[in-house]
C-alpha cells in the first residue's frame, strides 16, 4: 500500500475556478428531486450539497498523485460533512483545494480523510468540506 | 424573518424512491462517473451486491427534510453523515424506498441541530446525520 502517515498534511494546489452558473444549478436540484424556489429563477442559490460537485474536483489531485496510486473506481465513500459560510450562488467563481487531513490503514484498504476547502476567486470563504475515502488498493500491490 | 424549533419537535417525514435512472441522473449533474454506480460488474469488483446509490445523492436527498422544513436553504449551515450501509438499487422499474425521520434534538444560540435517520428494510444507511440550522 502506497500511502503512509508521511502524506498527512500533504496539500495539493487550488483546482481552476469553477463558474456556478442557473442551469447547473437547476439540473443539480432536478437530480436530487428538489423542487425548493430558491434554487430558481434569475438569482438562485446552489443546493448545500451542490458544494460536494465543487470538492470533487480537488480530489482529482489525489486520484492524479503518482505517489498514492489511488484509483476512483477503488473508492468507497464513508463519511461526509460540510460547514458553509454562506451558500453558493449563481456567478460565483469558485476554487477548491484540498489537503490529506488524515490515513487509518486497513490491511489493503486505508481511510484517507481530504478536507477541501471552497472559496470565491475574491477569496471570500464559501465552505469546508471533510470526507473520508475508503480506497482498496489491489492485491499485487498490497 | 426568524423560525422556531423546540427540543423534540418533529419534522415531517419523507419517502425517496431511488432507480438506476436516479443515479445517472446524479452521475450527470455531479460529474461523479464512479462506475460503481452504473456498473454491476464494477460494483462486485469493490464486494458490493449491485450497483449502489452515490452516498451524496442519499445524502443530498435526505437534507430536503430539513429545507421544506425550515424553508430557505441558506439556513442549513452545518450538515455531515457517515455512510454506513451502501443503497443497492436494482435495475427495475420499482427501485428501492428510503425512509427519512428527523427531529430536533438541540437548539443553541439561535441555532438548531437536527438528527436526521435515514432507513433501508429498516437498516439505517446514514449515520450521525446532522445539521444545523440558522433560526434567525
Amino acid at each position: 500500500m502506497p500511502i503512509s502517515d508521511a502524506q498527512v498534511g500533504r496539500a495539493y494546489p487550488a483546482t481552476a475556478p469553477y463558474l456556478v452558473s442557473r442551469e447547473k444549478i437547476a439540473e443539480f436540484a432536478d437530480a436530487v428531486g428538489d423542487a425548493n424556489p430558491a434554487y430558481r429563477g434569475s438569482a438562485p442559490i446552489a443546493p448545500p450539497t451542490f458544494a460536494a460537485v465543487l470538492a470533487a474536483r480537488a480530489w482529482d489531485g489525489l486520484f492524479a498523485d503518482p505517489e498514492l496510486d489511488m484509483k476512483l473506481a477503488q473508492t468507497i465513500h464513508a463519511d461526509q460533512s460540510f460547514r458553509w459560510t454562506r451558500p453558493l450562488r449563481a456567478g460565483d467563481e469558485v476554487t477548491a483545494t484540498l489537503r490529506i487531513d488524515k490515513l487509518r490503514a486497513r490491511g489493503a484498504s486505508a481511510f484517507v480523510t481530504v478536507a477541501v476547502t471552497l472559496a470565491t476567486t475574491d477569496s471570500e470563504a464559501i465552505c469546508e468540506a471533510v470526507s473520508t475515502l475508503l480506497h482498496t488498493w489491489p492485491k499485487e500491490d498490497a | 424573518m426568524s423560525i422556531t424549533a423546540e427540543v423534540g419537535a418533529e419534522l415531517p417525514p419523507l419517502t425517496l424512491t431511488f432507480t438506476r435512472e436516479h443515479l445517472v441522473r446524479y452521475a450527470g449533474a455531479s460529474g461523479d462517473f464512479n462506475p460503481i454506480h452504473w456498473s454491476d460488474r464494477s460494483a462486485a469488483r469493490l464486494g458490493l451486491p449491485s450497483v449502489i446509490a452515490h452516498g451524496m445523492l442519499t445524502m443530498a436527498r435526505a437534507l430536503r427534510i430539513v429545507t421544506d422544513w425550515c424553508g430557505d436553504p441558506s439556513r442549513v449551515r452545518a450538515y455531515g453523515v457517515r455512510f454506513t450501509k451502501p443503497v443497492p438499487v436494482p435495475d427495475d422499474d420499482e427501485g428501492v424506498e428510503v425512509t427519512v425521520t428527523a427531529s430536533v434534538t438541540a437548539v443553541a444560540d439561535g441555532v438548531a441541530t437536527v438528527a436526521i435517520t435515514a432507513t433501508l428494510g429498516g437498516v439505517k444507511v446514514l449515520g450521525s446525520a446532522n445539521a444545523e440550522v440558522r433560526l434567525d
